[in-house]
């Protein structure tokens, strides 16, 4: 069963961590009055599952409920998590919670009027898990009020100040020695070098010029900048826009296209004139065609998206106190499904921008470092089969989101700032929606998805847990010797532990177990790809300098004329300016794709770029990721799955076993022919 | 593009409504007849359809997005179809649609499909019916499987305009005889050429035999008996002439009341508890009536609750559960949900969308019966009772209960003979007036209420929730659903097998006296050719494993279900007292006096019910045991294939299910090949190929709404994009783009 998608989750180096552990944690569970041979045994069953640094605060024996059969166990507290550790379990193998994903814990208790006797208690998490333990002898142990009280109190102190003790985890990665991380990390050029050319992007290059963090603080330290421009330019440019994020690109089409992203125009500036030509050249990275894109467009604001993602918890609680008969339009108020419709109709146009013909579409919002991520995520994921895969999506997630800066911690809301908004989730959930609408053309499952979603607040890896790759670096020790010289081959040189790479989210198997990982491949994978089938054509004039012969503003579905990119020559800043915007046609039956390719979306066999997706964004499309959300409810935590690829696939495997077996003498390429689409889930 | 115009691209400001206005100018059409005339499709006639009327120059429309494009040919209504005879050679030349009716073609509306007729005068939308004085210049129909078709009418000749439109209103809209169905004429006119029905596997249900088999196979002979009682329909009209009652039941007890407060025998469970139904007694004012009934019913509970029978529980359907008038209402709302006339439309209702399927109260519906029908199951299984379902004529919401309770207790309901068995069983020799529900004769609309329709939406549930326990696919269902309007078979188009039998044994006009042979629906091949009706068959169903080493799984789960239900003796013990307020239950209930607490409300068997559903629900599936379904609010779902089919908005290019069905079918095939060559061990000889499923094995990438979205796919579309880019202008640029467009074309 797969409940939270969480087992074996902090197994880092488990014998060298024993005796660190000695010391804390008896002296905790003394401090607590704790019987002293349950905290022996406490003891040697934490001993494999705890971070350095973390503490037990109390204990108590329980039965996990809401499972059939109820799974016996003790319920622990730290100060970092709590979690509920099956009986003669070596290791945890389910679902810690994090102190900062409580959202809410619930007693239950029976009829007595003692209120220290807790019988049941019910700790709701903030990525919509439950965790429902009843205590032994009805709680009457003292251990159930002092584990109890240990929750309470851990999740108040929590939510006041959340600083995340993360300096300890870098040192657990340090003693799991020098493991390659299993995708870039982008934290070194080479990365960046590599990655671009994976994407043959020949026309752009990797600059250096942020390596100190001094152009933009929230920007990672290297990009891909137009091959024709200085660094000195382009620090320049940067200047020019919203906390120096200039533009950059994202990801180049296979076919010509260019897809970039920046934040807004800085209109205080007063740009000389070579500036805005840098400005202009660098929006326009060589093509005649230029697409402004105003991502926040038609997209809600960050505090729209935090509502109905409140709002969707609140549904899904197993106690929610809507009516079955009244679900659906309580599903509806909540607007999340709307936001997840209204980000992947926007994503679907700008894939149709990028591939229909060779230009150069910019993303632009005004921090660029929400939205924008989301968009590019997504119009990769359309239109790049590459993105679809598994490591493919991870490194996609590394570099539009991590590197690029997203603030994770503040919009996950771990700094109890008011800025908390849920975008990566709301990513996840339209990746699911095409996951689900495209069942054949994604390696990863859903499982991977669900994973990564509880992973936003799992305390072991920083790659959720800061804003920028600066902090994420700083906190890491990565950048301590900041004043040095630096070096392009920086990571090369033989500095001790900061070789190390730091463990990132990535290294799966320091929270799931090997079966667990291998669920994150989805069987029914069927990429029917051929990368040469289509492309745009490439214009010949491609990379020579010179104006843009057309520039466009795509707002409200529609393609506007603009007569200039930078609004600093005559006219104030376009984004600045909404009078421009013409208002989207009442109805916009015609997709962008017709206007495009004066062809209907739902063509009939498919003269649509292969590779290239088109999601459904209408009512009857959008579904809710009950997997997810619906975790807390016990009935919904039951029987959903039906692995009957995944069952079949075993049987392929067993048949050719039983056939290798049998006929030992089989042609080899028959041989091969066969094993062909049980390799393909491995 | 012989016989094309293209509609809507035109006038710039009407784009955005492009509703009932026409853009062809009428020299457009008349430079194109002549080669319309020599592409034309030819009528294609059934043995014994006769064409009415016809009118031609008219034009369908075809949606596309915002502009619609217009098919010039010929409509023309037969005594069995409306059909529209266009020069759509992309549809022909098109290979792909295998998944073809043989008996209705793409354009063809039956008759009986017919819901709603409009027209369109000046601009407004009318509902047509009885006698026109002004004749529309648009035709829109809206049929029964949730199509909607255009016409155009303004290029067609007025006398034309006016016999076609008065023929279909008449031959669709107006109340009909029996006789003139045209199912008589089709059964006449097959008769000579010799019309052998192949023997499927299903079950009629019309002989002895059959039921006495069905009482073997559920072993339910022991306390049951087939009765031969109302050969020749001599006591009720309404019942089968064969039916099974328990055993000790005397025969005249049946005539008694024509059939009414006689306990009947659908189906025995595993451990012997059987679901019976029956019709209640008529509701009597006079004193003394009812004081036989009462002792009339008397007698029957002392048959019924002896030992070896089992505590009956009384099930009244027709209080505190759905009502006719409720689905009535909730499925005309629900269908307003997709029937669409235009894009416009679509996208209007698009944001409302779970608000409106909400407030339709469909799905609602669906859960209470699943619900309904797992209460009953959880006391047949769980509390080890005989459950009695009681309905005015245990015809309607009994037949959908007990089948529904079947398909989830009983495996052999869940391949395809079994299943078409089931509904032969409860629903064709039950009585369910179809004639009536269907509205097949135009008679009452207020007797229209899809009950079948519902059921096939409650398998739907169950179909989707947990596919591999079915052999037949959702393709199936809804082909099925389809078929209720075809009148080419017999078993939608009667109220009862008496009326059948009445009506087909003395053809009085023929001269021969024998009897017609009707066609059944079960019948696949009439409407599909071998290769289509694969997309019937659910290629991941396994049977029942019989200890094949192939089949590992499914033996380990087998019959842990069973194991884990909490079997423990119901928790009342067959006290008398209990016993006494039962029969009192059955009483009153029977009388129609109703009481307002029923015994099924009460919190204790509510608690029950959802201990056995919770329970199920936390174990393992058996795909070859029970199955029940979640009735949670998330988890009923819209029936996507059979509703959305026909919205081209709604299609995603190479997603949906049937992405991952035709992965699934590849590694079936190779499984079957790989099988193949285990069972053949060492000497190997050329085997033929697995014979699989090969409608999903082709390259490009499919439609979503597969295998229904080909039937309708647009040929062409202008080339010029209509907004967005007018104001662009630069020539070059145009011209470029117009390359482009080559290029793409060449793909």
């Amino acid at each position: 069963m797969w409940w939270g998608g969480r087992g074996q989750s902090f197994n880092i180096a488990p014998q060298k961590e024993e005796p660190e552990m000695g010391p804390s944690a008896p002296k905790s569970v003394q401090g607590s009055g704790m019987p002293e041979p349950g905290s022996r045994q406490l003891g040697s069953c934490l001993a494999s599952g705890c971070l350095p640094g973390e503490q037990v605060l109390a204990w108590a024996p329980g039965v996990r409920k809401g499972l059939d059969p109820e799974l016996p166990g003790t319920l622990i507290c730290t100060n970092l998590r709590v979690t509920f550790q099956p009986r003669g379990w070596q290791r945890s193998q389910e679902t810690p919670l994090s102190m900062s994903s409580l959202s809410r814990v619930q007693l239950h208790r029976p009829g007595s009027l003692l209120k220290f006797i807790p019988e049941e208690i019910l700790i709701h998490g903030r990525d919509f898990r439950l965790l429902r333990v009843g205590f032994e002898t009805g709680g009457l142990e003292p251990q159930a009020f002092q584990v109890t009280m240990a929750i309470v109190q851990a999740r108040a102190q929590s939510s006041q100040t959340q600083q995340y003790a993360g300096i300890t985890l870098s040192e657990a990665g340090r003693s799991a020695g020098s493991r390659t991380p299993p995708i870039p990390l982008l934290e070194t050029s080479e990365d960046w070098e590599t990655e671009r050319k994976k994407q043959a992007a020949s026309g752009w290059r990797v600059s250096l010029v942020n390596e100190r963090f001094d152009v933009a603080t929230s920007l990672s330290r290297y990009f891909w900048v137009p091959i024709r421009t200085l660094d000195s330019e382009v620090r320049r440019a940067f200047g020019h826009f919203h906390q120096g994020r200039g533009p950059r690109l994202s990801w180049h089409h296979p076919g010509g296209s260019d897809l970039l992203r920046c934040g807004g125009f800085y209109t205080a500036s007063d740009p000389n004139k070579e500036d805005i030509r840098t400005v202009e050249s660098m929006l326009q990275a060589g093509h005649s065609d230029v697409v402004l894109v105003d991502t926040m467009d038609e997209l809600p604001s960050l505090a729209d998206v935090q509502l109905a993602h409140l709002r969707l918890r609140a549904l899904c609680l197993p106690d929610s106190p809507v009516a079955e008969d009244k679900w659906l339009s309580a599903l509806e108020g909540t607007r999340w499904l709307d936001y997840v419709r209204s980000c992947l109709r926007k994503a679907s146009d700008i894939s149709v921008l990028v591939t229909s013909r060779v230009r150069s579409v910019v993303l632009q919002e005004r921090g660029d470092r929400d939205f924008n991520g989301l968009l590019s995520s997504l119009v990769q994921l359309l239109s790049a089969p590459e993105a679809r895969t598994l490591l493919g999506f991870q490194s996609l997630v590394q570099r539009e989101w991590v590197a690029a800066g997203h603030p994770f911690l503040t919009r996950l809301g771990e700094t109890g700032v008011s800025e908390k908004a849920p975008v990566f989730l709301l990513f996840l959930d339209c990746v699911w929606q095409l996951l689900q609408q495209f069942p054949a053309e994604f390696e990863f499952s859903e499982f991977f998805l669900l994973a990564l979603h509880d992973s936003v607040r799992v305390p072991d890896t920083l790659t959720f847990l800061r804003d920028t790759p600066r902090e994420r670096g700083k906190q890491n020790g990565q950048f301590n010797s900041c004043t040095q010289v630096y070096t392009p081959g920086y990571s090369q040189l033989p500095t001790g532990n900061s070789v190390d790479p730091q463990l990132s989210v990535w290294d799966w198997d320091l929270r799931y177990s090997n079966k667990q990982i291998l669920q994150f491949r989805n069987p029914g994978y069927d990429p029917k790809y051929c990368p040469d089938s289509w492309l745009p054509r490439q214009q010949p004039s491609f990379m020579v300098p010179r104006p843009p012969s057309s520039v466009w503003l795509f707002s409200r579905g529609a393609l506007t004329p603009l007569n200039q990119l930078c609004p600093w020559r005559d006219s104030p800043s376009l984004l600045a300016v909404p009078s421009r915007w013409l208002p989207r046609p009442a109805i916009s039956s015609e997709s962008l794709a017709d206007q495009e390719w004066g062809l209907p979306s739902h063509w009939g066999a498919c003269p649509l770029p292969s590779g290239l997706l088109l999601p459904g964004y209408l009512g009857p499309q959008i579904r809710l990721w009950r997997r997810c959300y619906l975790r807390g409810r016990p009935e919904a935590q039951m029987g959903l799955s039906a692995p009957t690829i995944t069952g079949l696939q075993d049987e392929l495997a067993h048949l050719q076993e039983l056939l290798r077996k049998w006929t030992p003498r089989i042609s080899p390429e028959d041989h091969s022919k066969k094993r062909d689409p049980n390799s393909q889930s491995r | 593009m012989l016989g094309k115009a293209v509609v809507g691209a035109g006038g710039g400001t009407k784009v955005l409504k492009p509703s009932f206005v026409s853009y062809v100018r009428p020299e457009e059409i008349h430079t194109n007849e002549k080669e319309v005339t020599e592409k034309e499709v030819t009528l294609h006639l059934l043995p014994g359809e006769e064409l009415l009327c016809e009118a031609s120059t008219v034009l369908k429309y075809v949606q596309e997005d915002s502009c619609q494009r217009g098919i010039c040919g010929r409509l023309v209504c037969t005594d069995f179809k409306i059909a529209f005879l266009g020069s759509d050679e992309s549809a022909l030349e098109n290979d792909e649609t295998q998944f073809k009716n043989k008996v209705i073609g793409e354009n063809d509306i039956t008759l009986h499909c017919v819901d709603q007729i409009y027209g369109v005068f000046d601009e407004k939308k009318k509902t047509l019916f009885g006698q026109l004085k002004k004749y529309p210049e648009k035709l829109i129909i809206h049929c029964k499987d949730l199509r909607v078709f255009h016409f155009c009418l303004r290029y067609t000749k007025e006398e034309e305009v006016k016999r076609i439109v008065s023929g279909i209103i008449h031959h669709t809209l107006a109340p009909k005889r029996l006789k003139r169905l045209f199912l008589f004429s089709y059964a006449a006119a097959v008769q000579s050429s010799a019309a052998t029905s192949p023997k499927s596997h299903t079950v009629m249900f019309d002989t002895l035999e059959d039921w006495c088999r069905e009482l073997e196979r559920t072993r339910g002979s022991v306390k049951y008996k087939a009765v031969s009682v109302n050969e020749g329909y001599r006591v009720c009209e309404r019942l089968p002439a064969y039916f099974v009652v328990p055993t000790p039941l005397p025969e005249e007890n049946v005539s008694r009341f024509q059939g009414h407060g006689v306990p009947i025998w659908c189906w025995s469970c595993h451990n012997g508890c059987a679901l019976l139904k029956m019709s209640a007694l008529p509701k009597e004012q006079d004193d003394s009536v009812l004081q036989t009934q009462k002792s009339f019913l008397e007698g029957i509970y002392r048959i019924i609750h002896r030992p070896p029978y089992e505590i009956v529980k009384t099930e009244d359907l027709s209080s505190n559960f759905v009502s006719l008038q409720d689905i009535q209402t909730a499925y005309s709302k629900f269908k307003q949900l997709f029937l669409i006339d235009n894009s416009t439309e679509f996208w209007d209702t698009d944001i409302k969308w779970f608000s409106l399927l909400e407030s339709s109260s469909w799905l609602d519906i669906i859960r209470r019966c699943l619900k309904k029908a797992i209460e009953i199951v959880e006391c047949l299984e769980a509390q080890n009772m005989n459950v009695l379902l009681v309905e005015e004529n245990a015809s309607d919401l009994c037949c959908l209960v007990s089948s529904l309770v079947q398909v989830m207790m009983d495996p052999h309901c869940r391949t395809s003979a079994g299943f078409q068995s089931l509904i032969q069983k409860e629903w064709v020799m039950g009585g369910h007036c179809f004639l009536d529900r269907c509205n097949h004769l135009r008679q009452s609309d207020k007797e229209e209420v899809p009950v079948f329709l519902l059921f096939l939406d409650c398998v739907w549930q169950l179909v989707h929730q947990h596919p591999p326990a079915f052999e037949f696919t959702e393709t199936y269902l809804t082909v099925l659903s389809d078929s209720l309007y075809i009148p080419i078979f017999s078993t939608f188009f009667f109220n009862s097998p008496h009326q059948k039998e009445t009506n087909m044994g003395k053809e009085g006009p023929d001269a021969q006296g024998k009897p017609l042979s009707l066609l059944t629906v079960w019948d696949w091949s009439v409407q599909f050719e071998p290769k289509a009706q694969m997309l019937l068959r659910n290629p991941l169903y396994v049977e029942k494993p019989k200890l094949d080493k192939g089949q590992r799984k499914g033996t380990r789960f087998k019959h842990q279900r069973q194991l884990s239900l909490p079997l423990t003796q119901s928790k009342s013990s067959p006290k008398r007292g209990f016993l006494r307020e039962e029969t009192d239950h059955l009483f009153k209930n029977l009388l129609g006096k109703r009481i307002s607490k029923l015994i099924n409300s009460s919190d204790e068997l509510q608690d029950t019910f959802r201990e056995f559903y919770d329970s199920w629900h936390s174990k393992p599936t058996d795909y070859h045991g029970l199955l029940l379904p979640h009735i949670e609010g998330p988890e009923i779902r819209v029936w996507a294939q059979r509703y959305l089919r026909w919205i081209p908005e709604a299609q995603i290019l190479g997603g949906g299910t049937v992405a991952t069905m035709s992965k699934l079918l590849e590694m079936m095939e190779e499984v079957q090949s790989l099988q193949e060559k285990i069972n053949e061990g060492h000497h190997r000889q050329e085997a033929p190929q697995a014979e699989a499923p090969s409608l999903l094995r082709n390259s490009a990438r499919l439609s979503s709404l597969f295998p229904f979205a080909l039937l309708q796919r647009p040929s062409s579309k202008p080339v010029l994009p209509t907004s967005g880019w007018k104001a662009l202008g630069d020539e070059e640029d145009l011209a470029k783009r117009e390359d482009e467009f080559v290029d793409l074309g060449d793909v």
